[in-house]
């Protein structure tokens, strides 16, 4: 019945075969870089498309130049160092399945993730299960050094609740004692709000009102309205990113900043740079910055920074992913293996030597969470600046992160090592 | 027809039983060996498990848009609802992992036959409309309720817990390719319910909706019911592929219920071709190893995957397994 058609290998058939064998010549270099082993590959995974494409290309920006440093210096235990980056797209599965990429099949030493605190923390998951050693540089939600920590995780970037202790006083000290907040309603701002809630009370201050805003608003004007017939001391404003940029540039149309003060928690240089002049007003809390004259070192690093960005000077971005980096390399020098437990303990209390902290006071990981104990940088937004068209901040004061952060008893975590 | 071509039929039927036989010998046999070959071609484990996960979402999927010819646009809702019900069952009731399935499949599954009584009273790009609406309402749910859902840092905390089969247990949380398996077996169990549904007369009945809704009607079949069953039918499917993706991640998260998730779905099924059955299998493949290896090169990668859509959309109607079917048959 069924006549067996004879075997030809017809034009289509070696089109195909052509075609597979160019495929495979693309997928060799895959399979040849899971085999290499003399460099150590260390993986970033950070949302590199998205609304913090910005922030994250300049913590890689810091990261690629610690490697270029470290790699000067005869790499980590002697092995050059290599960089491997991930985009996690700002979704949590992508950076999960990122973070198994690096670890499974490139057979990374290390991680940093990520930007988009929600990802760090289940990246951390993954991390800990698979007992790498991971550095977050700049989520900022609380439970990464709290509650959720955990053995292998440590953190560059404050906590919410550090950068409220930072602001907070000063805010109070110089422009009152009755406060508004604009709040961006997800769990973010929630934390944030709380934190600097917590600290106003301590203070003996009142809360006049809070308005939620739902995230991705872009018409402030019905909150600020509420916001002025409150008549605050002060206007915490609390969102982020592009709306922050949006309420910012209302209150400048309304003129709301020539009658209350306003004021916020974190900012950064790359939000700051987006916004039109007349809207870079009040009082923030940045977690680096690039001009502080007289600090040793700082000016070398802007310098080599600005080789390599086109120009443009450092952020607290850009510090994140460079120290993050070279904490690696510090605590390897140190522990002189590459043990995840091992380097874990000898990472916790270790102390930035001036080179890498860029900064007045000490800095250092503590033991106990895992957060860097960083400085906070508060001070005012600088509409117009006269020198430098990124010199957007005037720094007040620089306040150690041993004042912002309660110790590291009272942070909710408690670490778990492994057997 | 031909009389010449009336005597060939046997012949025909008996080639295309012989070739969708050695079809599913080939899937099952690539799917089965996966953790195996993939490593020589630059995958990994976790590589193949999300495959498996993504492409039975985008199967539901296609169970209704491909065989009924209802788009959904807010699938992606049943498919969070899947993982979060997983996830809180793990986090706060019981360790077991098979019994958070259960719940996670049950969350999604009841909750979409109840919306769906809803949502089948319209068509077309109305019904699209719905779908998205009442998928954003779980979203912002998800996103607000912090309390238990950890809001917008996802909910965190829970792990799946090792198998327990009696005479031993199975370590699916550090064994990544005892994972897979456990996948693949779940993954196997839906596709035979869901082919075992499209060859029932019930099935039948499906396509002949979809072929001719007014000709149906007329025939005395009740579509509405007829596609609430499938709505509800597929709710349940998502919400298993849900639960299954809960455990990959050991996290669920709000963006899982986004309606732009749902787009990735519907991307997937017409990738990879929306009226075959393993369609939209391919088309996950294709999607998550592209948007894998693509975005380890360049940051623009979500631009070749528009770009591809484009060219499958434009070039290859019938998506890139009715494509190559296509070919081999001609």
């Amino acid at each position: 019945m069924n006549q067996p058609k004879p075997p030809t290998i017809g034009r289509r058939t070696v089109l195909k075969a052509a075609a597979a064998a160019g495929v495979a010549q693309v997928a060799a270099p895959f399979v040849i870089s899971a085999r290499a082993a003399e460099t150590l590959k260390i993986g970033m995974i950070n949302p590199f498309t998205g609304v913090y494409a910005a922030v994250s290309n300049n913590e890689l920006i810091g990261a690629k130049f610690a490697v270029e440093q470290m790699n000067a210096k005869g790499g980590i235990l002697g092995r050059k160092v290599e960089l491997l980056t991930e985009d996690s797209a700002n979704d949590v599965g992508t950076g999960v399945q990122k973070a198994r990429k690096l670890i499974d099949r490139d057979k990374v030493t290390f991680i940093t993730a990520d930007v988009n605190s929600a990802i760090a923390q289940a990246v951390a998951q993954v991390t800990n299960e698979k007992k790498v050693l991971h550095i977050v540089p700049g989520g900022h939600t609380d439970p990464i050094t709290g509650t959720d920590c955990h053995w292998n995780v440590f953190r560059v970037c404050n906590t919410t609740a550090m950068e409220a202790n930072s602001v907070a006083p000063v805010l109070f000290k110089k422009y009152g004692k009755k406060w508004y907040f604009i709040t961006p309603d997800y769990a973010f701002g929630h934390t944030l709000e709380a934190a600097a809630k917590k600290d106003l009370a301590k203070m003996g201050g009142t809360v006049v009102g809070n308005a939620l805003t739902p995230l991705g608003t872009t018409d402030f004007s019905a909150y600020l309205i509420q916001a002025r017939a409150a008549k605050p001391d002060v206007l915490l404003v609390l969102p982020q990113g592009g709306d922050m940029i949006n309420c910012m540039k209302q209150i400048a149309q309304f003129g709301i900043n020539k009658t209350i003060h306003v004021a916020g928690l974190q900012q950064e240089e790359e939000s700051l740079i987006a916004m039109p002049p007349a809207s870079r007003v009040g009082t923030w809390m940045f977690e680096w910055y690039w001009k502080q004259p007289g600090v040793p070192h700082v000016a070398e690093f802007v310098a080599d920074i600005r080789k390599r960005s086109g120009g443009h000077v450092p952020t607290a971005r850009t510090w994140f992913g460079y120290t993050a980096l070279w904490s690696f390399k510090l605590v390897t020098d140190k522990a002189k293996t590459l043990d995840a437990v091992k380097l874990a303990k000898a990472l916790g209390g270790l102390e930035l030597p001036p080179q890498i902290k860029l900064q007045p006071n000490k800095v250092y990981y503590a033991a106990g969470d895992h957060q860097l104990r960083t400085s906070s940088f508060v001070g005012e937004a600088v509409a117009n600046p006269k020198g430098d068209p990124e010199d957007l901040f005037h720094i007040d004061t620089v306040i150690p992160g041993d004042k912002t952060s309660p110790p590291d008893t009272e942070t909710g975590c408690k670490l778990t090592w492994p057997a | 027809m031909t009389a010449a071509v009336d005597k060939a039929a046997p012949v025909a039927a008996n080639r295309e039983r012989a070739r969708s036989l050695a079809m599913l010998a080939a899937i099952w046999g690539v799917l089965a060996l996966a953790p195996f070959w993939m490593p020589y071609l630059g995958g990994y484990t976790a590589l193949g498990t999300r495959v498996l996960v993504l492409g039975l979402g985008a199967m539901a999927v296609n169970f209704l848009l491909g065989f009924t010819g209802v788009l959904s646009f807010g699938h992606a809702a049943w498919f969070g609802l899947g993982a979060y019900g997983c996830g809180l069952f793990l986090k706060f009731i019981a360790h077991s992992t098979p019994l958070s399935i259960v719940a996670g499949t049950l969350l999604g599954g009841v909750m979409g036959a109840i919306l769906g009584a809803l949502i089948v009273r319209r068509r077309g790009v109305y019904f699209a409309m719905v779908t998205i609406a009442f998928g954003q309402v779980f979203y912002y749910i998800a996103f607000q309720w912090s309390s238990l859902t950890g809001g917008d840092d996802g909910l965190r905390g829970f792990q799946r817990a090792p198998l327990d089969l009696g005479f031993t247990t199975v370590d699916i949380l550090y064994n990544s390719t005892a994972f897979y398996y456990f996948v693949l077996i779940c993954f196997a169990a839906a596709a035979a319910v869901m082919g075992f549904i499209l060859r029932s007369p019930f099935g039948r009945t499906m396509l002949a909706i979809r072929e001719n809704e007014r000709r149906a009607r007329f025939l005395g079949i009740p579509i509405e019911l007829h596609i609430w069953i499938v709505f509800t039918l597929s709710c349940f499917f998502m919400a298993f592929a849900g639960s299954l993706y809960a455990l990959v991640n050991n996290f669920a998260d709000p963006l899982g219920l986004h309606y732009s998730q749902s787009g990735n779905f519907v991307i997937m099924a017409v990738l990879g071709g929306m009226r075959k059955f393993w369609g939209p299998l391919l088309g996950a493949a294709v999607f998550v190893v592209l948007q894998d290896y693509v975005s380890s090169l360049t940051v623009n990668w979500q631009f070749f995957i528009g770009l591809l859509f484009v060219v499958v959309v434009l070039f290859f109607p019938r998506g890139l397994l009715g494509f190559f079917q296509q070919r081999v048959q001609s």
